[in-house]
C-alpha cells in the first residue's frame, strides 16, 4: 500500500473472508480460496529466503491457519489488503523459524502452547492450571484420540478449529446445537477415561 | 451453580464458552484454586483442546498438501527455472511492444512534462481523498473522514495523539505523512516517512512517497534525490515500482 493506492480490501478479497468469518460449510471453501490465491508466496521463500521447500510449505501453511483462526475470530479489521496483511504474518514466522532454528527450541511444546487460552483465567489460578498442563502426555493424548471413535474426533476436531456447536451441527447434520453440545462433551468425556487409563 | 451442573465438564466448558456472568466467573476461579480436583479438570480441558487444534492443524496441513499437488505442480527448482526462462521470453517479447508504444507516446505527447509536474498530476489524482471504511468509527477512521473533510489540523492532531500510543505502526506515520504536505510543511512529511522506510513491509511505500513530497517541495537538489529515490523503489522492488520506473524513463 503506498499513501495513493487506499488500504482497501479487494472485492476478491472481500469474498473470502466473508466466508471464512461465517464458520459453517462456506469456511471451507473460502479456506481453499484464500490457500491457492497466495500460494506463490512458497516459492518467494524459496528464493528469496533459500529456504528448502519443505519448509517453505510449512511457513505458508502455518500462516494460512494463523491467518484463518484471526478472520474467523474477527481480529482481521481490514485496515490493509488482505495480501498485505498475510505478507506480515508469513515475514514474521519466518523470522520466528529462524529464531527457533538458531535457539534449537523444542517445536512440540512450541506447538502445543496453551497460552491463549489460558488468557482467559486470572493469574493466580493461571500459574495452577499451567502447571498441571505441564504435566500433560501430549502423546498418549494423541493416541487416545484415534480411540474415541471417528464420529467424537471428527466433532472435537471441529470445535478445537473454532467451530460453534449451531455450525458443527450444520455441518454434522445434527438436529440442534444442544444435540452438538451434549454429544460433544459426552465425546470429550471418553476421551478423559481413555486418557486417565494409563 | 456446580451443583447445577451434570459435570465439571459442562461448567468447564461454560466458562470458556464466556457464557458465565461475572459471579459465576469469580466461584470458578476460586474453585481452581481450592479444589484440586477441580483443577486437574480444566487443566485437562485446556490440554484436550490444545492437542486436538493440533490435530486439526495437522490434517489441515495434509490438505493443503492435496490443494497445492491439484492446483500447481509442486515445485521444483530445476522446473522452475525453465517456466522461468520461458516467461522470460514471452515477457521480453511483450515488454518490446510495450516499451515501443511507451516511447512514441512519451516523444509525441508527453515530452514536456516535468518531475516537478508528473508528481503534481499524479497528487492530484490519488490524493484528494483517502479510503473510509463504512460503518466504523475508530479513531483512525475519524482521522481519515476530517483528512477528507478538508480539516487537515485536526486530522493531524487525531493520527499524531494516535501515533504517540503506536510509535511503530507504519499506516500512522505514512498518513501523517500524507497530512503534513497539505498543510506545506514537506520536512515533517519526508520525517514521518522515513520512519518505515527500513521495515520489512511486503509493500514499503516509504520511499516511493519521499520522492513524491521531494518532487512536490522542488527546492535544489530534491530532483536529484528523488530520481535516487526512485531508483531504489526499482532496484529493490518496492511499493510503486512500476511508476517509478515509468518516471526514471521519462526522466
Amino acid at each position: 500500500m503506498n499513501l495513493f493506492n487506499k488500504p482497501t480490501v479487494s472485492s476478491d478479497e472481500r469474498e473470502i473472508i466473508d466466508s471464512i468469518a461465517q464458520n459453517g460449510a462456506e469456511r471451507k471453501k473460502g479456506e481453499e480460496r484464500l490457500f491457492n490465491r497466495y500460494a506463490y508466496f512458497i516459492k518467494e521463500a524459496v528464493y528469496k529466503y533459500s529456504l528448502p521447500q519443505e519448509d517453505a510449505f510449512d511457513l505458508y501453511s502455518d500462516t494460512i491457519i494463523s491467518a484463518i483462526e484471526k478472520i474467523a475470530s474477527g481480529s482481521f479489521q481490514g485496515r490493509s489488503s488482505l495480501k498485505t496483511w498475510l505478507y506480515s504474518i508469513f515475514h514474521n514466522k519466518y523470522v520466528d523459524l529462524l529464531r527457533k532454528k538458531t535457539t534449537n527450541k523444542n517445536s512440540i511444546n512450541q506447538t502445543l502452547s496453551i497460552s491463549d487460552l489460558l488468557l482467559e483465567i486470572s493469574d493466580h489460578s493461571k500459574s495452577i492450571v499451567q502447571k498441571l498442563v505441564d504435566k500433560t502426555d501430549w502423546e498418549v493424548l494423541r493416541e487416545r484420540l484415534v480411540q474415541v471413535g471417528e464420529n467424537c474426533r471428527q466433532m472435537l476436531l471441529l470445535w478445537a478449529d473454532g467451530y460453534g456447536d449451531k455450525d458443527i451441527a450444520a455441518l454434522m447434520e445434527y438436529k440442534t446445537p444442544d444435540v452438538v453440545k451434549t454429544t460433544r462433551l459426552r465425546c470429550l468425556e471418553k476421551l478423559k477415561q481413555l486418557y486417565r487409563k494409563t | 451453580m456446580i451443583e447445577d451442573m451434570q459435570n465439571y465438564l459442562e461448567y468447564i466448558d461454560a466458562y470458556f464458552q464466556r457464557t458465565l456472568d461475572p459471579a459465576e466467573i469469580k466461584e470458578f476461579e476460586q474453585k481452581i484454586a481450592q479444589d484440586k480436583e477441580f483443577a486437574d479438570e480444566v487443566a485437562f480441558y485446556l490440554s484436550a483442546k490444545q492437542s486436538l487444534k493440533a490435530e486439526a492443524d495437522k490434517e489441515k496441513k495434509e490438505w493443503f498438501k492435496e490443494l497445492l499437488a491439484q492446483e500447481r505442480p509442486v515445485i521444483d527448482i530445476n522446473q522452475y527455472r525453465s517456466a522461468k526462462k520461458a516467461w522470460i521470453y514471452r515477457a521480453s517479447a511483450a515488454a518490446a511492444v510495450i516499451i515501443f508504444v511507451f516511447l512514441a507516446w512519451s516523444i509525441f505527447f508527453s515530452k514536456t512534462a516535468s518531475p516537478h509536474q508528473m508528481a503534481e498530476s499524479y497528487i492530484d489524482e490519488n490524493f484528494k481523498t483517502l479510503s473510509v471504511k463504512m460503518g466504523e468509527k475508530d479513531s483512525l477512521q475519524e482521522g481519515l473522514r476530517l483528512y477528507n473533510e478538508g480539516q487537515y489540523n485536526s486530522s493531524l492532531q487525531q493520527f499524531e495523539s494516535m501515533v504517540q500510543r503506536d510509535t511503530g505502526n507504519y499506516l500512522l506515520n505514512n498518513y501523517i505523512g500524507i497530512v503534513y504536505p497539505k498543510l506545506g510543511n514537506y520536512d515533517k512529511a519526508l520525517y514521518y516517512f522515513r520512519q518505515f522506510e527500513d521495515d520489512t513491509l511486503y509493500s514499503n511505500p516509504s520511499q516511493f512517497n519521499q520522492a513524491l513530497t521531494l518532487l512536490k517541495r522542488n527546492l535544489p537538489g530534491d530532483k536529484e534525490k528523488a530520481k535516487e529515490l526512485l531508483q531504489q523503489v526499482v532496484d529493490r522492488d518496492l511499493e510503486g515500482k512500476e511508476i517509478a520506473q515509468k518516471w526514471l524513463d521519462k526522466w
